[in-house]
C-alpha cells in the first residue's frame, strides 16, 4: 500500500509541470498582448517596446517559464500587477468560498442521488425509476445561469426569503453565511444530482444482476440489506470517480454560480484575472487548482484500492 | 442647453469668492441623517495606487469620490465650484492657474492637506521612472508648483480656457492622496487609499465588498447623511437588478445595454432611474488614405447609410441615443448646424454607383457580444446601399494599437465625457496627432482648433466647434454612433445623487428617506 501511494505521489510531479507549461503558453499566446492591456489607448510602438523590455515580456517563452517556476519552487507565487496581492494571500482569501460551496453541493447533491439512484435501481423499470430518470435527464439539460436566475427570482424577488446575492464570511456569522450559500449550492445541486444518480443507477442494477445477489437472495436476506450492504459498495467505484472530479472542478470555482451569486471565490478570481490579463494571478491560480484537482484524483485512486483489493494487488 | 448662461458667467468662474462654503446646492427635501447605501456595481475595485492601476474605472470612480477629493466639482448646473481649492485665476495667455487651497484640511491619516502633497501627488504620476499610464492624461501639464502652504500653480503646455473644469471629478490624475500613506504602506497602498473625502476605507474583502465609514473630521461634514457606504461588485447584471429589487442593494449601476432592467425600473414606482447624458459619444473613424475610403463620395455614402434608431432599437431597445456630433446633449457645445448628414438611402445608394468601383472593406470590432452585434448591424445598413463590410473581431486591447499605426480601414473608438472638448478634439483632428485616426489633413479644420482652444469668449469657441463639426461631418472622416449616457437605478427612497457627470456615481451626498 505504501508503495502503491508513493508511486501515485510521484505521477504528480510530471502532471503539475504540463499543467505550469500548458497554463504559461496559454497565458502568453492570447491574443492581445499584456504590454498593449496596460498601455491601453496609449499604446504607441515605443512605449510597448519599452514596456516589455522592462517586464521582461521580450524574453522567449521558455526562458520566463523558466524563471517563473524558478520562483515557484521557492514558494514565491509572485504578485498582482495590478492590486499588488500576492497569488498565495489572494488565493487565500476566496478559497475558503469555493471550498465551501463545493462541499455543500456534493453533500447535496450525493444526499438527493444516492438514495434516489438505489430506490431507482431497486425497482428499474418501474413508474418511481422512469419518473426519476426522466426528470435527471432534464435537469441535466438546465443550464447553471438559467436555474440560478430562476431561483433568484423566486426566492429572493419574489418570496423575499433568501438573498440574491452577496455573501458574508463564515466566522463572522454562521448562520447569515449558510443563508447565502442556499441559493448558489441549490443552483450547482440541481445540477449535479443527476449525474451522480444516473451513474449509480446503473452501476447498481448491473450489480444487481450478478450472482451473488442471486445468491443473498436465494439465502432469504432482506431486500434492503441487499442493496445496503451488498449491492452498494462494490456499485458505487464510478460513483466516487464521478464525485472526485465534481470536487476537483469545483475547487476551481463554479464560475457562473459564483459570478451570478456574486460570491467572491477562485472562479471570480480566476475571470477577472483572464480580463484584466493578470498573468501572475492567473498562472499562480490555475497551477495551485490544478494541483488540488490531481491530488483529489489521487485520493479518489487511492480510495478504489480500498474499495476494492483487485485494484491494490494490480489485478484489474 | 447652458451655453448663454455660461457665457454671462464667465468673468465669476474665474475669480470665484473665497470662502463659498455651501457644497451642494440645498435640496427640495429634508435630509434624513444616518444609516447606510447599499451599492451594486459591475466590476471588482482592483485599487487605487495610480500607479499600479493606470485608470480607474466606473467602480473605482465611485468609492474614491467618497474617500478623496479634487481642486473643485461641477455643480448641478455644469458649473465650475470650489472643493478643495477655493479660488483661482488664470494667467492672460491661460497657460497658467493658481489656485488657493482650502486651509485646515487633513487627510484621514492625519497628514495636513496643502500645495506641497497635491504637488507630490503630480510628481509622483508625473515622473518617468514610475512609468504610470495615467502620466498620458496630465501630458498636457508642465509642471505643478507649490509657492507657499496654501498656493498650487499648473503650468500648462497649452492653453485651457475652462482648466479647473478639468480636475472636477475623483479619477485616478484629480484625485488627492495622502503621500505620507503611499510612502509608508509601498505595495500595501493600492488597496489601502487615504484621501481628504467625507468617507474612509473600513474595510475590504476582494471581490466581495468594500465598506466606507463617515470621517467624523471631515471639513464639510454637515452637508454628509450617511453613516456608511457598503460598495460591493455584482457582475452579473440579472441578479444585480434582483438584488435592488429584493433589497440587498439601494443602488446599482447599469447601462444601456441592460434595456430591459432599466425599462422596467421606469415603470417601478418603487425604484429610481438615474441617467444622464454626458459629452463625447461612441464613434468610428475611416482611415481615409485607403482605397476605397479615400474617395469623400464612399465615405458620405455609408454615413447616410446609418439608421441609428434602428440601430438602437435592435441593439438596447431604442435607449442609446443617436449622436451626430462628437460634442452631446451633455456638452456645452449646442450648434444650431452641425452638419450632421441626413440618413438617406437613395443619396447613398447613387453616391456608391457614382464612384463606380465595388465598395469593399474591413472594420475592427471588439470580440465581444456587443462587438458582433454592432457589426452585424452595421453590414445590414451598407449592403443595402451596395458597400460590402467584412467584420474583423479582435480583442479590445488589440484596437488601439491597430489604430496607432493606422492599420485598419474602419476603426471603432470613444470620444471620453471631459468637461472641455479641446483635448479631445484637437488630439483627434489636428494634422500630425497620433490619434488623429483618419488620417486626414485640412489646414481649416488646423485653424479652427487651433483657435478655440486659445479663444476665452464661450461664445466664439461655440461656434468653432460648430464650424468642426460640419467639416468633419462634411468631409466624413469620422462618424458618431451613439452618445455616452449613464444609467444607475435605486430604491425610490435614495435620494440626492448628483448629476453623473463622466459617468461618475458619487454617493457621498445622499441619504435615505
Amino acid at each position: 500500500m505504501v508503495f502503491f501511494i508513493a508511486r501515485r505521489l510521484l505521477y504528480l510531479v510530471p502532471v503539475l509541470i504540463a499543467v505550469s507549461l500548458l497554463t504559461f503558453s496559454i497565458a502568453s499566446l492570447l491574443p492581445g498582448d499584456l504590454a498593449y492591456v496596460i498601455l491601453g489607448d496609449q499604446a504607441t510602438p515605443e512605449k510597448v517596446a519599452a514596456l516589455r523590455a522592462d517586464m521582461g515580456l521580450d524574453q522567449p517563452i521558455l526562458w520566463r517559464y523558466l524563471g517563473w517556476l524558478g520562483h515557484v519552487l521557492q514558494g514565491d507565487f509572485g504578485r498582482s500587477f495590478r492590486t499588488g496581492q500576492t497569488v498565495l494571500q489572494a488565493v487565500a482569501e476566496r478559497l475558503p468560498i469555493s471550498i465551501e460551496l463545493m462541499l455543500l453541493a456534493q453533500l447535496g447533491a450525493l444526499a438527493i442521488g444516492v438514495p434516489v439512484a438505489i430506490i431507482c435501481a431497486a425497482r428499474s423499470g418501474g413508474p418511481f425509476d422512469r419518473f426519476m430518470t426522466g426528470t435527471a435527464f432534464g435537469m441535466l439539460s438546465v443550464p447553471t445561469f438559467l436555474s440560478a436566475i430562476l431561483l433568484i427570482y423566486l426566492f429572493a424577488v419574489e418570496l423575499r426569503v433568501l438573498p440574491a446575492t452577496g455573501y458574508v464570511p463564515l466566522a463572522e456569522d454562521p448562520l447569515a453565511n449558510l443563508r447565502f450559500f442556499v441559493l448558489p449550492s441549490l443552483t450547482l445541486v440541481l445540477a449535479e444530482w443527476p449525474g451522480i444518480m444516473r451513474v449509480l443507477r446503473s452501476d447498481m442494477i448491473a450489480t444487481l444482476q450478478e450472482d451473488y445477489i442471486a445468491l443473498a437472495k436465494a439465502k432469504g436476506l432482506t431486500p434492503s440489506r441487499i442493496l445496503f450492504v451488498h449491492a452498494l459498495k462494490p456499485s458505487s467505484l464510478t460513483l466516487v470517480t464521478v464525485t472526485g472530479i465534481n470536487i476537483g472542478r469545483l475547487i476551481g470555482g463554479a464560475v457562473i454560480v459564483e459570478t451570478i451569486f456574486a460570491l467572491p471565490g477562485i472562479g471570480r478570481l480566476l475571470v477577472s484575472a483572464i480580463s484584466t490579463r493578470d498573468l501572475i494571478i492567473l498562472q499562480g491560480v490555475v497551477l495551485l487548482v490544478a494541483a488540488g484537482f490531481v491530488i483529489m484524483n489521487f485520493i479518489v485512486d487511492t480510495l478504489y484500492a480500498v474499495l476494492d483489493p483487485r485494484i491494490r494487488h494490480g489485478h484489474a | 442647453m447652458k451655453a448663454p448662461t455660461r457665457a454671462s458667467k464667465l468673468a465669476p468662474i474665474f475669480l470665484v469668492t473665497a470662502f463659498a462654503t455651501g457644497m451642494l446646492a440645498t435640496p427640495a427635501s429634508a435630509q434624513k441623517q444616518g444609516g447606510s447605501i447599499t451599492v451594486g456595481l459591475e466590476l471588482d475595485i482592483t485599487g487605487f495606487d495610480p500607479l499600479k492601476v493606470g485608470v480607474f474605472d466606473t467602480a473605482a470612480l465611485t468609492a474614491a469620490s467618497a474617500m478623496f477629493e479634487t481642486l473643485t466639482y461641477l455643480d448641478d448646473k455644469g458649473e465650475t465650484k470650489p472643493k478643495l481649492a477655493l479660488s483661482w485665476v488664470p494667467s492672460d495667455d491661460f497657460k497658467t492657474w493658481t489656485f488657493k487651497l482650502r486651509p485646515g484640511v487633513k487627510f484621514h491619516d492625519g497628514t495636513p492637506f496643502n500645495a506641497e502633497a497635491y504637488k507630490a501627488n503630480f510628481d509622483r504620476q508625473k515622473d518617468p521612472a514610475n512609468k504610470c499610464r495615467c502620466a498620458f492624461y496630465i501630458s498636457g501639464v508642465k509642471d505643478v508648483q507649490a509657492p507657499d502652504e496654501l498656493t498650487l500653480v499648473y503650468h500648462l503646455a497649452d492653453p485651457a480656457v475652462n482648466f479647473p473644469a478639468l480636475v472636477s471629478y475623483s479619477n485616478q490624475n484629480a484625485a488627492v492622496q495622502s503621500p505620507t500613506a503611499w510612502k509608508t504602506k509601498g505595495d500595501d497602498y493600492n488597496r489601502n487609499p487615504v484621501g481628504t473625502g467625507p468617507y474612509m476605507l473600513k474595510s475590504w474583502t476582494a471581490g466581495d465588498r468594500m465598506i466606507l465609514e463617515r470621517n467624523p473630521d471631515y471639513w464639510d461634514k454637515d452637508k454628509i447623511y450617511l453613516d456608511r457606504i457598503i460598495l460591493k461588485p455584482l457582475p452579473d447584471a440579472q441578479s444585480r437588478f434582483a438584488s435592488l429589487q429584493s433589497g440587498e442593494a439601494d443602488l446599482v449601476w447599469d447601462d444601456e445595454w441592460d434595456a430591459d432592467n432599466v425599462q422596467k425600473a421606469q415603470k417601478d414606482s418603487k425604484l429610481t432611474v438615474h441617467t444622464y447624458t454626458g459629452s463625447g459619444a461612441s464613434v468610428a473613424a475611416f482611415n481615409t488614405k485607403v482605397a476605397p475610403l479615400d474617395d469623400v463620395r464612399v465615405r458620405q455614402a455609408l454615413v447616410m447609410a446609418l439608421d441609428r434608431k434602428k440601430w438602437s432599437q435592435a441593439t438596447t431597445n431604442g435607449l442609446a441615443k443617436p449622436a451626430t456630433n462628437p460634442y452631446g446633449d451633455g456638452s456645452w457645445v449646442k450648434c444650431k448646424d452641425d452638419g450632421a448628414l441626413p440618413y438617406d438611402v437613395e443619396k447613398a445608394k447613387a453616391l456608391i454607383k457614382d464612384y463606380g468601383k465595388p465598395v469593399e472593406f474591413k472594420m475592427l470590432f471588439t470580440a465581444t457580444p456587443r462587438g458582433r452585434a454592432n457589426g452585424q448591424v452595421l453590414q445590414q445598413f451598407w449592403k443595402q446601399v451596395g458597400a460590402n463590410m467584412e467584420i474583423e473581431q479582435v480583442d479590445q486591447a488589440t484596437i488601439p494599437p491597430r489604430a496607432f499605426m493606422r492599420q485598419f480601414q474602419v476603426t471603432p473608438w470613444r470620444i471620453v465625457d471631459l468637461a472641455d472638448p479641446d483635448t479631445q478634439m484637437y488630439a483627434n483632428f489636428h494634422t500630425g496627432s497620433p490619434v488623429a485616426l483618419a488620417n486626414y489633413s485640412d489646414p481649416e479644420l488646423d485653424k479652427l482648433l487651433e483657435d478655440a482652444r486659445t479663444t476665452v469668449e464661450i461664445d466664439k469657441r461655440i461656434e468653432d466647434y460648430c464650424a468642426v463639426s460640419r467639416l468633419i461631418n462634411k468631409e466624413a472622416i469620422w462618424f458618431w454612433n451613439f452618445q455616452n449616457t449613464y444609467y444607475a437605478i435605486s430604491s425610490a427612497k435614495v435620494k440626492g445623487l448628483p448629476k453623473m457627470y463622466s459617468g461618475v456615481i458619487d454617493v457621498s451626498r445622499t441619504w435615505k428617506e
